[in-house]
């Protein structure tokens, strides 16, 4: 393996010692074709804005990229590389890898970086020790979808309260409909629940040090958030096979009209319209609250660029990240992406209930989370969805898991 | 004749052959009806849960556009042949004149040097992935259609000296001595007589390598990490999305890269199944 990085570390050399003033290297793991799609459509806007720059795109491979970028970062950095924002980024910056950006956030005579009233709502997510690290371009919102149909067929309105949501789910229940479908099987789905029962219990600070490894799993404030769990998976809420299905088949008892609800990120929007279901039946809305008067979290994994601080031509780099913050290329970007701008100032596509929704949502969240597997390191991550699919099996077993949980939470944070 | 025709059995057995045949049949078929169903729905058809039933859209055409637009298929399919065909030459070659050292002359590790052939095939090739990747980086040839290349032609060199072994072996002996009587070069044996006599094998090597190689995907995903070389058998992941599945692009991908086999399947029909026997029964 190290061979296999050093080699390509050597390439990247070759590539990189080729460049001259002016050439803007920007490396990206957009390998997937609607991400690689519109990163062609902004490097070519951005190259067509600034004719004195050329750009030299790497797109790396998505999940080799994960590796790859320890190393370049430190032996042969871009002049850009894009990332993720919150904990995942919070290494680089620990290490110094990543250049501050603060002076773009604060406008201090960059031509549009107006960023801190634009982006309010992101800050947090870009910030640590004070300083921002770079800027985010996309998002997506997570939360309830539901079939609307199904709701008024038993007379319920949209659960504003946790209570509400219980009410609704035993309504659906007694109704002979499975309240709130899941697909267990690839753990993740799990982990969006447990963020928003944690994000809306105990709010988002201490989502935040939970996943940076600050609290035990056996605190009492996790626990109460399992026993905000324990109120939809003892009764039987959750779709009974959960395991044995991914989250794509699980939507099928959605379409069906078997299950009500889906706790899911808006990518599960398109393959269920393309099911059939229409505006008219398919809704969304906010997780509820629980305690009340915390502010208002949401989960919206959030994708970033980032200027290494290495990077060789940071005054063209610069230029790019202010580029990507600019309303109107985030509007395009993610008309390409079908997700959601960060500028405030953008709007999405007319006629998507979806993306207006989530749009509205998070410009008024009160911060973003990034996602379990993103906030935790990865091999907490894994061992703690593991450990939520195996209690939503057996939510008897809550007690051995959280402190299974706690162990490995004392071997990663060492 | 073994096994005894169906024909000569009683015919209660007879009876027995003609139920279970359709039904066994049906169900090995099963999975490949299956995806070709699914090669002519949409994704909503999925999502529904509609996996069996008829199809709401017939999408046969939109899902093979997609395929070959979206992703590099073409470059995938001509990568395969890369692999596939100087693999089946390279193998084929070497084991022709392996196969012919083996079997006509006598010396003291003869027998140890064929085992050595046959073992390599028992060797569970899982065991080999760290070792063939550590090789093929420190040789300069991780990530190219090369090194893959090589690996398959050593690989299946073992399989291949066996099955030639055994063909000249049950070949006349008297042809051999006839020529070296009159003066022939041991290469001169090799090209004009054992060549064109091992012809029938050569052929059902060359469609039973083709296949293999087409069809790996454990070594394509081992050694090569881009699309610059990816085989077809590997490249099918790249038809999903970001976030689905996509079980009805998978499927017209794995129809399109299963046609080449099965094209070279039907032209060599008759020397496919001679091959399967031949080197069983003779040696």
């Amino acid at each position: 393996m190290k061979k296999v990085i050093i080699s390509l570390i050597m390439m990247f050399g070759i590539i990189s010692s080729t460049s001259f003033a002016g050439t803007l290297v920007i490396n990206t793991d957009t390998s997937d074709a609607a991400p690689k799609k519109a990163f062609e459509y902004i490097i070519k806007k951005f190259e067509e804005e600034n004719p004195d720059v050329t750009v030299k795109w790497n797109v790396f491979d998505h999940e080799g990229y994960k590796q790859s970028i320890r190393n370049f970062l430190n032996t042969d950095p871009p002049d850009v590389a894009n990332w993720y924002a919150g904990n995942r980024m919070l290494p680089f910056v620990r290490a110094g890898l990543f250049e501050d950006v603060s002076d773009i956030w604060k406008d201090s005579g960059w031509v549009d970086g107006n960023l801190s009233e634009n982006m309010e709502h992101a800050k947090k997510s870009m910030t640590i020790g004070g300083k921002q690290w770079g800027i985010p371009y996309t998002y997506y919102q997570w939360g309830v979808y539901y079939r609307k149909d199904l709701f008024t067929a038993n007379g319920i309105s949209v659960p504003k309260t946790w209570d509400d949501f219980v009410a609704a789910c035993a309504t659906l229940k007694a109704a002979g409909i499975t309240p709130i479908t899941i697909g267990s099987k690839y753990l993740w789905t799990t982990a969006g629940v447990f963020d928003y029962l944690n994000l809306r219990t105990n709010g988002y600070e201490f989502h935040m040090d939970l996943t940076l490894g600050k609290v035990p799993y056996t605190d009492p404030k996790v626990q109460a958030v399992f026993d905000k769990w324990d109120e939809l998976v003892k009764p039987g809420y959750f779709l009974e096979n959960h395991a044995a299905l991914s989250w794509q088949e699980a939507l099928t008892p959605m379409v069906n009209g078997e299950a009500a609800m889906y706790v899911m990120g808006n990518f599960a929007v398109a393959p269920l319209k393309e099911a059939g279901l229409r505006d008219s039946n398919l809704g969304f809305f906010q997780f509820p609250e629980i305690t009340p008067g915390i502010p208002m979290a949401e989960e919206a994994p959030t994708d970033t660029v980032h200027i290494p601080s290495k990077a060789k031509n940071k005054t063209d780099a610069k230029r790019f990240l202010i580029f990507m913050s600019r309303a109107d290329v985030q509007e395009e970007i993610n008309k390409i992406l079908g997700q959601l701008p960060i500028n405030k100032n953008s709007s999405v596509k007319k006629g998507d209930p979806f993306l207006k929704a989530g749009l509205n949502m998070l410009n008024n969240a009160y911060a973003m989370a990034q996602f379990y597997d993103r906030d935790a390191p990865a091999q907490m991550a894994s061992e703690g969805m593991k450990g939520f699919q195996e209690y939503m099996s057996n939510p008897d077993r809550r007690q051995k898991i959280l402190e299974r949980l706690e162990k490995v939470r004392q071997k990663v944070y060492k | 004749m073994f096994p005894t025709p169906i024909h000569q059995r009683p015919i209660v057995n007879q009876y027995i052959y003609k139920i279970f045949l359709p039904i066994s049949l049906i169900i090995w078929l099963i999975p490949i009806f299956g995806i070709l169903m699914t090669s002519i729905r949409g994704l909503g058809d999925i999502t529904a849960g509609n996996m069996w039933g008829i199809p709401s859209e017939f999408l046969l055409f939109s899902n093979l556009y997609d395929v070959f637009t979206n992703t590099p298929m073409i470059k995938y399919t001509l990568n395969s042949f890369k692999v596939t065909i100087p693999t089946m030459l390279g193998a084929v070659a070497l084991s022709c004149m392996t196969g012919f050292a083996l079997a006509n002359y006598k010396f003291k590790t003869n027998l140890i040097i064929f085992f050595i052939f046959i073992a390599g095939n028992f060797v569970p090739f899982q065991i080999l992935m760290i070792p063939v990747r550590d090789l093929t980086f420190k040789i300069g040839l991780y990530n190219t259609i090369t090194g893959l290349v090589l690996f398959h032609v050593a690989f299946q060199t073992g399989f291949c000296t066996l099955f030639m072994r055994n063909f000249i072996k049950a070949l006349p002996q008297e042809l051999i001595e006839a020529a070296r009587m009159d003066g022939a070069s041991e290469f001169r044996i090799f090209w004009k007589i054992i060549l064109p006599l091992t012809r029938p094998a050569i052929a059902a090597l060359c469609v039973l390598i083709f296949t293999f190689i087409w069809n790996d995907y454990f070594w394509a995903t081992v050694l090569i990490q881009g699309d610059h070389a990816m085989p077809i058998t590997a490249g099918l992941k790249s038809l999903n999305g970001q976030w689905i599945t996509a079980y009805h692009l998978l499927s017209t991908g794995s129809i399109v890269a299963a046609i080449p086999p099965v094209i070279m399947f039907f032209l060599m029909q008759k020397h496919f199944i001679a091959g399967l026997t031949l080197g069983a029964t003779k040696g």
